[in-house]
């Protein structure tokens, strides 16, 4: 019967095909009947070969699955329960509740984060608002302060956008030398989203914000009462007040219902469970962009207001979770990883074997948006028992590439906690496995506090 | 109000049409360009103006964003005044009231110590609030640890901070953690001066000693260590333009541009660079543990587990010294604890004691509640 019904389609597709159509086709043919004559010899016979995956019926396959009355909201196979968020005991901070639970990158497809493992950071616990109950206030100098409703709210134009969020700590357990032998903590303080909905511009046009504003407070209506300080430059070109993620409201982890999205920015300055907005001629001094979210420099000065995400990037695939101790020698294989930067675009990827030294041009895959992932890959043939180093390095269309280790502790030193983005090394060992490296000189200091490579000439 | 706004928008279609015209984002072109018209930005990248209805590769409905749109209301001044509790640099929203270090040290052995330490000396994971003199602790920033037995820098508040202000807002909004908003003014003022005291600091050249009490007036006067600590300058009426001249500088924070022709591509590390590898174990507490494994997930024990639940929610506090609480293991201390019978401990418990919010902050009911006492009772024996 399916030879028949393929047969029928074949020969209507003939009718309808040109004759290049045709010639392709009666290629395809010949090779398929090559294979149906002479199929038989090119099988095994070898019966303890056989796979019960296929020889075996399987109980999802001869009997009734779940019907469409259950789970209404649907979840992931229970295959999956790996795939899941994952945190540590170190950064416990305030009983799990000013804590972070990160993104498992080994298992990231494309550039979009399903929302179940968007990385969560909190500084009050994770909030549960009543939406019903939730209002944003705008108030300062502005001539009209204004209070909506997030049915209100949701009623101004909506934009779409596609913007990763990177925790600025996001590798600063690393500073000093590798820590993580894993590419989940060791870059997975951050993910990616398509959010929806409204620019801080668009609200504000009604409202006649004062000449003399220059800053905006964003503040949460958690427990932490998170507030950041953003300049007016970035309010009026696309900071904006989002309800959606990935076609759905926000989670709860993400500030349902609603929270600043500020696109390449710090994950920090996207306040979640927002509640207000103030303008004023001065900067606030919150305690989250004084304490923390300033990267001390070797100098003693530290950069306050450091807003944007610098071009950065990770290999993926292979990782310390997923390796390559299952290859063959000899096969082809991805090399895949994510390339991102907060400053614009990203414009290319280089890729080393050998940690760094040389560099080839990777290729970049898929959607390249601004101040969003970028998927890029490089293929590869294994050899068994070779040793390599994975680096990659990814540039933007702000001019920027990502500096070496060296270069960028000899600038800003290793004490900055945020904001590293030099280039990052997986080492595949002889047997496949996949352990975490850096690339790196030691440092010195001269007498005025400098610092310099040590035995450089 | 219209006035500004439509100059702003008029200054970005202006740079715009600046950047077409310039093409200044062509210079940088690299292999992927994005042939995007973009502008310099103020956080030193660039930025996407709308031109012909497209911002970078998105498609942009120009009257949706210019429609007029109006919604919402005008607070009330209640209202205004419930949520506007900020507090400025300049002392905008600081409130009157007083407090000396003597009350602020008994609010805080009774509120804050069971996570901030004896003296702000920070344990299990919370912050320390002092450890030592400021003045002399701040000349630790310059501190590099580049090679083992190096001291770190002490990022504290009285070492770090470039604003009291900070302090005040935090302790007024979001403490104590588990319980935030139930301070009173004088309270927090209270707070602050026993904090400005274990940090040693001084107020107008007199030292907030045990006797000192702190008001808004002496309070405006408080110059931390630190004040000049941070780049670039972001008060004033020059703040966004030192931001934005900051940032136009990569060497300032550490970046590299490099036209993408000129890069790298051999010999792109330091001789001297070598592979450096994870030092011991590292840090492998991760929970749940790594796998990648595609199976059933284990059957959940449904059970109730005391031990889990101590380990999760209680042993932050229990399970240290200097935390106020008593440590589970004490025999001592929980035998003192128990002297007025163990359905006391556990209705302290229950409805939270000093600095214990109800039930530890954990979401138990009282059965399990009181099993996970049980547990701490029969490990302290």
């Amino acid at each position: 019967m399916d030879i028949k019904k393929s047969q029928q389609d074949l020969d209507s597709f003939d009718t309808k095909s040109s004759s290049v159509d045709r010639r392709d086709f009666l290629a395809k043919s010949a090779a398929l009947s090559v294979t149906a004559l002479a199929g038989t010899s090119l099988l095994s016979s070898n019966a303890k070969a056989d796979d019960p995956a296929i020889v075996e019926p399987t109980e999802w396959g001869t009997k009734w699955g779940d019907p469409i009355t259950k789970n209404l909201y649907g979840m992931p196979s229970k295959y999956e329960h790996n795939v899941t968020r994952r945190y540590t005991r170190l950064l416990a901070s305030g009983n799990y509740r000013a804590s972070i639970a990160v993104t498992p990158l080994q298992e990231s497809m494309g550039i979009i984060t399903p929302n179940g493992l968007f990385f969560s950071r909190c500084h009050g616990g994770v909030a549960h608002i009543d939406p019903n109950e939730h209002r944003l206030m705008i108030t300062g100098l502005v001539e009209k302060p204004l209070v909506l409703t997030m049915k209100e709210l949701k009623r101004y134009p909506s934009v779409t956008r596609t913007h990763f969020i990177d925790c600025p700590a996001n590798g600063g357990q690393e500073w000093r030398g590798p820590q993580y032998n894993s590419v989940q903590f060791a870059k997975g303080f951050m993910s990616c989203a398509e959010w929806t909905g409204v620019y801080i511009k668009d609200i504000l046009k009604d409202l006649g914000v004062k000449p003399e504003a220059k800053w905006m407070l964003a503040e949460g209506g958690d427990s932490s009462k998170m507030g950041r300080t953003i300049p007016m430059d970035k309010v009026l070109d696309d900071a904006m007040i989002v309800w959606g993620q990935n076609g759905e409201a926000l989670r709860p982890e993400q500030g349902y219902p609603i929270r600043i999205l500020v696109p390449g920015w710090e994950g920090n300055l996207c306040v979640k469970w927002l509640r207000r907005l103030d303008f004023a001629s001065e900067p606030w001094y919150c305690k989250e962009e004084t304490s923390k979210y300033t990267a001390l420099k070797s100098s003693g000065k530290a950069i306050q207001h450091f807003y944007a995400i610098e071009v950065n990037s990770t290999v993926t695939s292979p990782s310390p979770e997923i390796d390559w101790s299952d290859l063959k020698d000899g096969d082809i294989v991805e090399v895949e990883g994510i390339a991102w930067s907060g400053m614009g675009t990203i414009t290319g990827v280089d890729i080393s074997l050998d940690g760094g030294k040389t560099y080839k041009e990777a290729s970049l895959k898929g959607l390249v948006l601004p101040r969003c992932w970028t998927r890029w890959s490089y293929i590869h043939k294994y050899k068994k028992g070779e040793e390599l180093l994975l680096t990659s390095r990814a540039m933007d269309d702000a001019g920027y590439m990502q500096p070496t280790i060296d270069q960028e502790v000899v600038k800003v030193g290793v004490e900055a906690v945020y904001h590293r983005n030099a280039v990052e090394t997986w080492k595949v060992e002889k047997d496949g496995k996949v352990t975490h490296v850096e690339v790196r000189s030691q440092l010195d200091r001269k007498a005025n506090g400098e610092l310099v490579i040590e035995g450089k000439a | 109000m219209f006035k500004l706004n439509k100059k702003l928008l008029i200054s970005i279609s202006a740079a715009a049409a600046l950047s077409l015209g310039l093409s200044a984002c062509m210079e940088s072109a690299t292999p992927a360009d994005t042939n995007a018209p973009s502008t310099a930005s103020i956080d030193g990248g660039v930025a996407y103006p709308v031109v012909n209805g497209k911002t970078g590769p998105y498609y942009v409905n120009e009257q949706a964003h210019n429609a007029g749109i109006k919604f919402g209301r005008t607070p009330t001044e209640k209202e205004y005044k419930e949520w506007n509790t900020d507090v400025m640099a300049d002392g905008t929203g600081l409130p009157e009231g007083e407090g000396s270090v003597e009350e602020g040290e008994e609010i805080y052995e009774s509120k804050c110590v069971m996570c901030h330490g004896d003296f702000g000396s920070g344990s299990g994971g919370y912050p320390a609030l002092a450890k030592g003199n400021a003045y002399e602790l701040h000349k630790s920033l310059t501190h590099q640890r580049i090679k083992p037995n190096i001291d770190g820098p002490i990022r504290i508040f009285g070492t770090y901070w470039p604003q009291a202000s900070t302090l005040w807002w935090y302790i007024k909004d979001a403490m104590p953690h588990p319980l935030t908003d139930s301070l009173t003014d004088d309270e927090v003022y209270a707070l602050v001066a026993y904090i400005l005291n274990v940090n040693e600091m001084k107020i107008d050249g007199q030292e907030v000693d045990e006797e000192y009490v702190l008001n808004r007036e002496k309070f405006l006067k408080i110059k931390m260590p630190n004040e000049n600590g941070f780049e670039p300058n972001i008060a004033g009426p020059n703040g966004i333009e030192n931001v934005r001249k900051y940032f136009a500088n990569p060497d300032n924070f550490g970046g590299v541009k490099v036209k993408s022709s000129e890069r790298c591509m051999t010999n792109c590390q330091e001789p001297t660079a070598k592979v450096v590898y994870i030092q011991g174990a590292g840090i492998s507490d991760f929970h749940p543990p790594l796998s990648a494994v595609r199976d059933l997930p284990k059957e959940e024990n449904t059970a109730f587990n005391a031990e889990k639940v101590y380990v999760e929610s209680c042993a932050m506090c229990h399970g240290a010294d200097g935390m106020g609480a008593p440590v589970v293991g004490d025999k001592a201390a929980w035998s003192t604890v128990l002297t007025k019978g163990k359905n006391k401990v556990y209705s302290n418990g229950i409805n939270g004691i000093n600095g214990m919010p109800p039930r530890g902050g954990a979401d138990l009911s009282d059965a399990n509640f009181k099993s996970v006492v049980d547990y701490m009772i029969n490990k302290s024996k």
